[in-house]
């Protein structure tokens, strides 16, 4: 039958496709790897000398690794308490969708998605700088609140499909509802908890505006901040500069081409299961 | 059997506090100040009344930025449904390389927009015109972040490179749902692929596309961080968004609680678009299906 | 179900100090909490020409203070994130920032400290003290003017001497001067419109000298109109753009510095701030600066000088004697003179002069005070006078532009 032939045409202009995704990468590279000079000659030719002085250059410049230690911290702390509080509220939520007062605040946490950042944005830097929460802590705990939004919507979408015969079992038995959740059902999760994962470590890390207005000293700066911030002392040392983009994108990169199949099919989980 | 109903409350109540002191609170405290004359400094501010929401129906300024946010982001909407879905579709089929390519496709969504659109910025700014006037094409040898009819569309293209990553692997997902012995099937029958894919694959892949739809235009509707990498709003406004425009407006001196009112309005304006768009949808599906 | 909560609590008070340790580490020990006694002064300056300079200041003040850190914050989009902290209450110690409107924001907000009796005003010349009271509409101090910039045209020594030109001294001679670079085939002007900002420089010294006088007092009060006296420098302004590279708008600051310090234009419309850079892309370049002839009668052709940078001091600072030891620190001359010599500004510090040839043209202006400020120092941020601007060089529609400016400047009023 033809369904079993590969669809050449098809393999050919989706291989086109991923050049023009992969293209920005590959020009970043070449820009990142050059001297001035050799980048005049020809930008995004094959480098003759690869200069990865620039990389030093560049991590001097800013500051590379106080930023990226920042970003781990944040990242790795919001991601681990997003999972552990926001699969709680979910829980509780999800299983008394039928009583009134649970399913507004399903709605209540859902809605605040329709909410345009900047409304909340200078009342916010207010609220927490006064609270001293103007530093990564802060950041963190913002990261697990707001979270709450989408990943309940996530969550609730997932609970739903798990039966609550087994968690009836378990009550029968004498756990508590905190022993059942802990026990029984946070285990359960861990497919969603992946997603979960994924989701929130993608944002902390990638996130602009919210270091951009909570972060109060230079010091504290996220990766994307800092190469905001130090994007004046370039100037037109486009390699320098190169080198840093380089190297701000490449964590999540490397993260993602050692776990590259298991993020995909969380997202794609956490898609199907809403 | 009568749940006991206290640790379910304990769940839910700290999250329910948090989330409004650091939320709800500073929203209505939006709210608030958009009925003040507050400048965001000043030790004191008095109240104005709905002053600055008629202030704002009246400014070219918040027109032109509507202008652009919309145009922008319906654009944006439509063009990475169309890419995204005729790739997940393509990946969806017999071909060679599969796992690869899609990784490659969805790559651009782990990164960073900031980042990405710095290197945009240069790529317009340096690679593009340089690649068209060797093509002999000087005509197009021009920076498009630079010229106010064509700025959008470098805010467009890169947009599109980053979001289109998310909604394949939707769509994938949806596309992976079909049973396959629908298509024998159809393909008993004879149809083509085209109508193939419209009385089967997209009916049942619809609540994916009304997911999509839905966050797609949700996200380019709030539209920032491409901005501040590639043209600060410029040139000549031609790319500021709301959301840009509440931000660097809002904060630089005078206008914080008139664009607080600027703000609560897009809310309102986005809150009625979400519900219109959900309710249209899901009509669509319900008649798909 | 209470030990949950219990445990949770401990949880997070964990998570804070946890963190709240790894922010010390990754700052690595500059926080004041690492026990020394060490105090930390935070330093928001604005200009990214003068980072460097300032790194190197700050280093010899802290050879002089071994208990104090200072550190330099200096974020693009300086203003914004000033305003930021201020409205959240975490303005840093000390601030360099220039004597615009967002000086006047900060001034009008309280949030400064009053310096009207420090000491240190007495190191600077009055005429900018006076000129900051006009932009804060203030009678009290709330800045000490430091570094003092000028605008006008740059221009290509070498390119100059070989096509036989001299610096023109009217409008006329100016375009004439023009026309002629552009008949030798050379490209007269390099514009770099895609930051807004650069057409700013341009505007402000046409508009300051063909505006009537007082017009900022007079247009406060209502009774005069951009429409009615700005036409003139509109329309100057796009007579200019002519002269400039076909896509101008496609190319930044940067751009534009590293073009001109190439030689790929005789001359280039923009500040004295711009001469550092430009020597960084081409240090044997001999290039110099001449103000703009504005209008066809050279004693009215001013030299639009305003405050660069000025050092004001929080009102909340922690640490008010740290600050003021490291303001005093710059207005040394000795420092003074090390940092116009690093940004290649001129001093409001008495005695400290700018000996750089490539500026040597300004000086008879500096002497004559035959001077003008910034008219943007005067309109206030939010009408968005850079992005009006790029604007009207794009549609070259001058009553449109005029009107706007009017429109946006009553908005900005009706605001307060």
């Amino acid at each position: 039958m033809s369904m079993k032939r590969t669809n050449w045409p098809v393999t050919i202009l989706l291989v086109i496709g991923s050049l023009i995704v992969l293209f920005p990468l590959y020009m970043t590279l070449m820009i990142a790897v050059k001297s001035p000079q050799e980048m005049a000659d020809a930008v995004l030719a094959w480098p003759k000398e690869w200069h990865w002085s620039n990389f030093k250059e560049a991590v001097d410049m800013t500051n590379f690794s106080h930023a990226f230690q920042n970003s781990s911290i944040i990242t790795v702390f919001a991601v681990i308490f997003t999972l552990l509080t926001n699969s709680l509220v979910s829980y509780a939520v999800a299983r008394n969708m039928d009583k009134r007062l649970f399913k507004m605040l399903y709605f209540y946490f859902v809605s605040a998605l329709f909410v345009p950042f900047p409304i909340i944005m200078l009342p916010l830097v207010k609220e927490v700088s006064k609270l001293g929460m103007n530093n990564q802590t802060g950041l963190i705990v913002l990261y697990v609140v707001y979270g709450i939004a989408f990943n309940l919507f996530l969550y609730v979408g997932y609970l739903r499909s798990i039966p609550a015969e087994l968690e009836e079992a378990a009550v029968m038995d004498g756990a508590s509802v905190w022993g059942t959740f802990w026990k029984v059902i946070f285990p359960l999760l861990s497919p969603i908890n992946a997603t979960v994962a994924i989701l929130t470590c993608i944002w902390a890390w990638n996130d602009f505006l919210l270091p951009l207005i909570i972060l109060s000293k230079p010091s504290m700066a996220t990766l994307p901040l800092a190469q905001y911030i130090f994007q004046s002392k370039f100037g037109v040392q486009y390699n320098y500069a190169f080198a840093s983009y380089l190297m701000a994108l490449l964590p999540m990169i490397i993260v993602y081409l050692v776990a590259q199949r298991w993020i995909i099919s969380g997202v794609v989980r956490g898609a199907v299961k809403s | 059997m009568r749940k006991n109903m206290t640790p379910f409350y304990l769940m839910v109540i700290p999250a329910f506090l948090l989330f409004f002191f650091f939320h709800t609170l500073p929203m209505l405290m939006g709210v608030f100040y958009s009925f003040t004359n507050w400048n965001g400094l000043s030790p004191s501010y008095k109240m104005v009344g709905f002053k600055n929401f008629l202030n704002v129906f009246q400014d070219p300024q918040v027109y032109s930025a509507y202008g652009f946010t919309f145009k922008f982001a319906i654009l944006t909407t439509v063009i990475v449904n169309i890419i995204s879905l005729a790739v997940a579709v393509g990946l969806n089929s017999r071909i060679k390389l599969k796992n690869t390519l899609r990784a490659v496709y969805f790559l651009p969504n782990i990164l960073s927009m900031l980042i990405i659109g710095f290197i945009f910025n240069y790529f317009f700014s340096n690679i593009l015109p340089d690649v068209m006037s060797k093509a002999g094409m000087s005509g197009l040898a021009f920076n498009i972040l630079g010229s106010e009819n064509t700025a959008w569309i470098g805010i467009v293209i890169v947009t599109v490179w980053q979001a289109t990553a998310f909604n394949i692997i939707l769509y994938l997902a949806g596309l992976q749902t079909i049973p396959a012995d629908l298509y024998e099937a159809s393909s008993l029958d004879g149809a083509s692929k085209w109508k193939e894919f419209w009385h089967i694959t997209f009916p049942m892949i619809a609540p994916f596309f009304t997911i999509n739809m839905v966050l797609a235009l949700k996200n380019f509707l709030m539209v920032f961080d491409q901005i501040v990498a590639m043209t600060g709003g410029g040139p000549a406004k031609s790319t500021t968004s709301i959301s840009y425009l509440i931000f660097t407006d809002g904060f630089q001196g005078g206008s914080f609680s008139y664009q607080s009112a600027n703000s609560v309005i897009y809310f309102i304006v986005i809150v009625v678009i979400s519900m219109i768009q959900l309710k249209i949808l899901q009509k669509r599906e319900m008649s798909l299906s | 179900m209470v030990k949950g909560l219990k445990v949770g609590a401990a949880v997070l008070i964990a998570l804070s100090l946890l963190s709240g340790c790894g922010s010390n580490d990754s700052s690595g020990g500059s926080g004041d909490s690492a026990g020394s006694g060490k105090v930390e002064l935070q330093f928001l300056q604005y200009k990214p020409e003068a980072r460097d300079t300032f790194d190197k200041l700050i280093a010899k003040f802290e050879q002089a203070n071994p208990n104090i850190h200072v550190i330099q914050d200096n974020p693009p989009d300086a203003s914004t994130a000033l305003m930021t902290k201020a409205a959240s209450g975490q303005l840093p110690d000390v601030i360099a920032n220039g004597g615009d409107n967002v000086h006047a924001s900060l001034v009008q907000s309280g949030v400064l400290a009053d310096l009207s009796s420090d000491p240190n005003l007495q190191k600077v010349s009055d005429v900018y003290v006076k000129i900051l009271h006009d932009i804060s509409g203030s009678d009290k101090t709330y800045g000490i003017p430091y570094g003092v910039n000028a605008n006008g045209v740059i221009y290509n020594k070498a390119l100059f001497k070989e096509m036989n030109l001299t610096i023109p001294q009217t409008w006329d001679e100016f375009i004439a001067l023009c026309k002629k670079i552009q008949d030798a085939g050379k490209l007269p002007f390099y514009f770099s419109f895609k930051d807004a900002w650069t057409s700013q420089p341009a505007f402000n010294a046409l508009a300051a000298s063909t505006q009537g006088n007082d017009f900022y007092k007079r247009h406060s009060e209502g009774k005069t109109t951009y429409t009615s006296e700005y036409k003139e420098a509109a329309d100057k302004l796009l007579q200019l753009v002519t002269f400039g590279q076909k896509d101008s708008f496609g190319k930044g600051y940067n751009d534009a510095n590293v073009a001109f310090a190439k030689g790929e234009s005789v001359m280039y419309a923009q500040g004295v701030w711009a001469i550092a850079e430009i020597k960084k892309a081409n240090p044997s370049i001999e290039l110099g600066i001449f103000p703009y002839p504005a209008t066809n009668d050279p004693s009215k052709n001013k030299l639009i000088s305003g405050v660069d940078q000025l050092l004001s001091i929080s009102a909340n600072t922690e640490h008010p004697n740290e600050a003021k030891k490291f303001v005093e620190f710059l207005l040394d001359p000795a420092n003074a003179k090390e940092y116009v010599k690093g940004v290649n500004t001129f001093s409001a510090v008495k005695g400290v002069t700018q000996d750089d040839p490539s500026v040597s043209d300004l000086a008879p202006y500096f002497d004559k005070g035959q001077i003008a400020d910034f008219v943007d120092h005067y309109t206030p941020s939010n009408m968005k006078l850079d992005q009006l601007l790029q604007e009207l060089i794009m549609k070259k529609d001058v009553a449109g532009f005029l009107k706007n400016m009017d429109d946006e400047w009553s908005k900005a009023e009706s605001r307060k």
